[in-house]
């Protein structure tokens, strides 16, 4: 067939289109409806006119009402969430106890028995194997713990009333009530928030959405936060109220990262995407109970399972250059002292150090192996003992050990608080970047996802520091 | 609407195959692709899983699969393909779900389309309905959710739908596994083309639409004879579909 | 290490800051006057000066020099090169000290118009930007646009009539549709119309009408005008405006008091436990949206009622064919109803 034609074709669209005018889309809508409700009559009837079912209006009432709609909600988040926190201590020592007590050394030994040369083991073991042990025992629990829950509410049908319930306040801010949702999501895992940002129809509001998911303290970044705060916020109360005391500073973290996200999404909807498209609807769909072990199942296999397999093929190279930064050496000293000693000054600007810089730069793979790097560069730099060898991750049993290793590598309250707050603002891990990738398929915005919050970082951590000091 | 005849060509499941494989559908070793569409928030996944025994999530949200998601049963010794299609709630707005539903069933020519509503909002479910049976005539009314209609009270009787529409159409309650062998039978029985399809087009349309979009698929139809949906692509058309324009250029219907 | 003083360091920090709000900041930044002066070279120049002329000479005034000066924010050695370039290629002459629009200048100017009310049309459909900037893109991009582009630009768009402001886009062969309709500041006291056209230019006066709310194809009667206001209703609102504000709103005058259809409402004014029927949507709800709602049942003839109040009053639940479906208040004020 000839070209021609199809272009002549083309042409009296064109020409039809014209004398047509401007409302055939809504004429064309108009008539298929028309016609399915012609249909309808014929075939369906109803012995309750249009009145919706009678529980759900009522739970619908109860859940968005004035008094009752928000607190539901935040006990509902607050449950949730510290089910995770609190539940997933248990399995995950235990897992810790049998990844990195007994098996790690199996393992050392096993490759002492093959006569394995020294860096083959410590770059398989210390390195790679050591890495995926460490974000496996710290992600799994809480993950697992946390998706199936989300999913149940999800699979019922509350979490769509949360997404209308919020929306004015994200509506502030240039961002959809699903956002909320996504949010929530991101304190399990930002990877997940971010895919979750798919429930979002709207161009501008599902890129801000996953621009701002990560100022979303993830799992990963929760036992850092409990740490720090036990340490050095708790201490500087008397000890009756320290443990209130660390226990609202890292739900003062939590918030303030909610505060930046606003902020943020707010920034971004006035500038870069204010021409991105935008339209808003949400559908409150009927409550269905969801099917309890179906759920859990497929929520632990759609969710925790893909993320974790993500993390654990970024964790694993990461592990491999770490030990190797530590073991490579120029001249006297390893890559990684001289790369802390270079760090260093920028670091102290900022209030931070050397190593907290450089455990942030080789552990963008998870941030849940930041603490055992930052914990093995300081033992490396000072040169105390304790550690477990060069390049090899650690954690110690006790918090009170912990404190001391960190006060000898010259932590101060300045730094544990602008680590905490580092810890909420820089760059997201490298399988957040990655989903960010794959959900906007644009490296522009994949670049601002990932830039935007280090910035934030260095500016909040840099402003708190030089007014700290004018003040101490 | 007039009738087409089919060549042997556009019947045989090598035909579809070839569109099929310019999406990305593994074809090889299937005697039949089946897509499942249908408005968000209608138990398709459920009923996806159901056919495939996969346990793909199903959220109680509108739009949780964008991206598709396929698999495969078997019955009668044939072997089925089975692709979950993103729930939109039309198929004429420019969404990525939508576009995405739409290229596979106008593109990817499966055997045929098996469309899931829900049975309590039949009304808003047949809008979708009806923008499919325009592109395809072969496919499948699920009537899902029967369950939840008779908790609202509401009865459908399948019988006169199937009439108006011009398809089979199968009541189920996926989640209780209600309707799913006969709903498997109807698939098999279309799919060997033992029953046939008289799908509803869409009729009330004012006069001087009517008029261009008849002019139009005309002409289609004179390029292209075999093309079943000519006036679907007039609809198109006369949106300026630049992904349609595109199509009829490089002949991709054909 | 050296310790770095942090009161040096702050000083440091925020004179950097501030260097870069000035260099960066939107419009008024120094990196955008450069751009901006880069760029309005003479063909931007001449452009301007020619629309000016051309939207004058549909209004019958007369401009001059001075005239020129006064309303084009331009260097005055560059307006009178150009001007004086313009005669030279016969775009423009002088006439009694006043210019004057050649053919070919008149068929250059029409370009451009149709170049800007393309592009207004087209960031109303396709984009996200507010209504509030779309008058201000178009000014630049009139001038990047070529005639190949801007009919591009129009297929895409479907060759659209008119501009979402309601002017009328001149067509490739420079036909333009004739403005019709009076101010609706003349209008009298009982008088029945429909708003035809919102004026984008001021500045000011348009954003007051945003700020109302005042709908574009919207059916108004006017009750009272006088030098201080000029009330009017609308889809169930009554509207107070200044007699300059109302100035700049055309009205077509509808003669037939018959078709005056004053219990058409806003969805967003519907109360719980009513019933309506949906009219249609209102020709400010555009592009994506449109079809959106289009898709989730808010047709003509459909009926309505709100299913659930939210907490912080925004958004609504509107319960359509079944369906709970959550609108915004600015999207519920643009469907049209008609209780039951």
């Amino acid at each position: 067939m000839s070209t021609k034609n199809i272009e002549h074709i083309i042409e009296l669209s064109k020409d039809l289109r014209w004398q047509i005018g401007d409302d055939f889309h809504d004429v064309l809508s108009e008539s298929i409806y028309a016609e399915a409700s012609k249909i309808v009559e014929s075939s369906v009837k109803k012995d309750d006119q249009k009145r919706r079912f009678r529980i759900d209006a009522q739970i619908d009432k109860i859940v968005t009402s004035k008094v009752w709609g928000f607190p539901i909600m935040l006990l509902l988040l607050g449950v949730v969430l510290w089910l995770t926190i609190i539940g997933a201590n248990y399995p995950s020592s235990m897992l810790a106890s049998l990844l990195l007590d007994m098996i790690h050394p199996m393992l050392k030994n096993g490759a002492n028995f093959l006569d394995f040369p020294w860096w083959l083991s410590g770059f398989l073991i210390d390195g790679v194997y050591l890495a995926v042990a460490w974000v496996i025992a710290v992600m799994l629990p809480p993950m697992a713990i946390f998706f199936p829950l989300f999913t149940l509410l999800e699979d019922f049908g509350y979490l769509p009333r949360v997404a209308f319930n919020m929306d004015a306040l994200f509506k502030k801010s240039g961002a959809h009530g699903k956002q909320a949702l996504t949010m929530s999501m991101g304190f399990g895992c930002n990877a997940a928030g971010v895919v979750a940002t798919r429930i979002i129809d709207s161009p501008r509001e599902r890129l801000i959405a996953i621009i701002t998911n990560n100022f979303s303290l993830c799992n990963g970044r929760w036992p850092t936060q409990i740490l720090l705060a036990t340490i050095f916020i708790g201490a500087v109360v008397p000890e009756s109220y320290s443990s209130l005391a660390s226990l609202s500073a890292v739900i003062g973290i939590a918030v303030l990262g909610i505060f930046f996200m606003f902020f943020f999404s707010w920034a971004l909807s006035k500038t870069v995407l204010k021409g991105e498209v935008s339209t808003f609807n949400l559908e409150l769909p009927p409550y269905r109970p969801p099917v309890f072990w179906k759920t859990i199942y497929t929520s632990l296999i759609d969710r925790t399972l893909i993320v974790l397999w993500r993390a654990i093929v970024f964790a694993a190279p990461a592990g491999a250059v770490i030990w190797l930064i530590c073991n490579i050496y120029i001249g006297s000293e390893s890559i990684a002292a001289w790369l802390v000693h270079s760090l260093d000054g920028f670091g102290f600007l900022l209030g931070l150090n050397g190593v907290v810089l450089l455990a942030y730069i080789v552990a963008i793979p998870a941030n849940e192996i930041v603490i055992p790097t930052i914990l093995m560069l300081t033992v490396m730099v000072v040169g105390i003992g304790g550690g477990a060898g060069a390049g090899v991750m650690f954690e110690l049993d006790s918090v009170t050990a912990t404190g001391d290793v960190l006060k000898a590598g010259g932590w101060t309250l300045l730094t544990a608080v602008n680590v905490m707050l580092f810890s909420l603002l820089h760059n997201p891990c490298s399988t957040t970047i990655y989903t960010i990738y794959k959900e906007t398929k644009s490296k522009k915005w994949t670049t601002i996802a990932s830039i935007l919050p280090v910035i934030a970082g260095f500016v909040v951590t840099f402003l708190v520091a030089q007014v700290w000091r004018i003040f101490s | 609407m007039e009738k087409q005849t089919k060549s042997a060509c556009e019947t045989c499941s090598h035909y579809n195959a070839e569109g099929l494989k310019k999406l990305g559908v593994n074809t090889e070793s299937f005697d039949f692709v089946v897509a499942l569409a249908g408005n968000p928030n209608t138990g398709k996944s459920t009923v996806f899983n159901a056919l495939t025994g996969l346990r793909q999530h199903t959220g109680n949200w509108p739009g949780k699969t964008v991206a598709r998601a396929e698999g495969a049963f078997e019955y009668n010794a044939q072997k089925y393909k089975l692709v979950d299609l993103p729930g939109t709630y039309s198929l004429l707005s420019t969404s990525e779900d939508e576009e995405v539903a739409r290229d596979f069933i106008l593109f990817g020519k499966p055997t045929l389309t098996v469309i899931v509503v829900d049975a309590s909002r039949l009304e808003r479910n047949l809008n979708l309905v009806l923008q499919i049976l325009e592109i395809t005539d072969h496919a499948i009314l699920c009537l899902n959710l029967m369950d939840e209609a008779k908790r609202n009270h509401i009865e459908v009787d399948a019988r006169i739908l199937a009439k108006d529409l011009g398809i089979p159409v199968v009541a189920t309650s996926a989640r209780f596994k209600e309707g799913i062998p006969e709903l498997l039978k109807t698939i098999s029985d279309l799919a060997n083309r033992k029953i046939t399809c008289k799908p509803h087009k869409i009729k009330n349309i004012p006069k001087n639409i009517e008029k261009a979009v008849e002019e139009l698929s005309t002409s289609i139809k004179k390029e292209y004879p075999t093309i079943a949906n000519s006036r679907w692509l007039a609809f198109r058309l006369l949106e300026g579909d630049k992904q349609v324009i595109e199509g009829l250029r490089t002949g991709k219907f054909v | 290490m050296s310790t770095i003083n942090p009161v040096v360091s702050l000083l440091v920090f925020f004179s950097l800051t501030i260097l870069l709000y000035y260099v960066f900041r939107p419009t008024k930044g120094i990196y955008f006057l450069l751009k901006k002066n880069y760029k309005s070279k003479t063909k931007t120049i001449i452009e301007d000066i020619l629309k000016l002329l051309y939207h004058n000479q549909v209004s019958n005034k007369n401009l001059t020099t001075n005239d020129l000066t006064d309303k084009l924010n331009y260097n005055n050695q560059l307006l009178i090169e150009s001007i004086s370039k313009m005669i030279e290629n016969e775009l423009i002459y002088m006439e009694n000290d006043s210019f004057r629009l050649t053919e070919l200048g008149n068929e250059y100017a029409l370009q451009i118009v149709r170049a800007h009310r393309l592009w207004e049309k087209f960031l109303s459909e396709k984009t996200g930007f507010d209504k509030k900037e779309w008058h201000e893109r178009a000014e630049r991009k009139e001038h990047e646009l070529s005639v190949d582009e801007t009919n591009k630009l129009s297929e895409l768009l479907g060759d659209p009539k008119y501009d979402p402001h309601g002017d009328p886009i001149p067509t490739k062969t420079g036909k333009v549709a004739p403005k019709k309709g009076v101010s609706l500041s003349e209008l009298s006291v009982g008088a029945v119309g429909r708003i035809i056209h919102i004026e984008d230019e001021p500045e000011i006066i348009y954003k007051q009408i945003l700020a109302e709310k005042i709908h574009l194809d919207s059916q108004i009667r006017v009750v009272e005008n006088n030098r201080m206001r000029v009330v009017f209703h609308s889809e169930g609102e009554k509207f107070v405006l200044a007699p300059v504000v109302a100035g700049n709103i055309t009205v077509l005058v509808l003669e037939n008091q018959a078709v005056s259809e004053e219990n058409i409402m806003r969805l967003s004014s519907l109360q719980e436990n009513e019933v309506a029927k949906i009219i249609g949507l209102s020709k400010e709800c555009r592009g994506e949206n449109r079809r959106r709602l289009l898709d989730l049942g808010f047709v003509r003839g459909a009926i309505v009622e709100v299913d659930l109040r939210n907490p912080l009053k925004d958004p609504t639940a509107f319960l359509i064919k079944g369906t709970s479906i959550a609108l915004r208040e600015n999207q519920a004020s643009k469907i049209l109803i008609k209780k039951e």
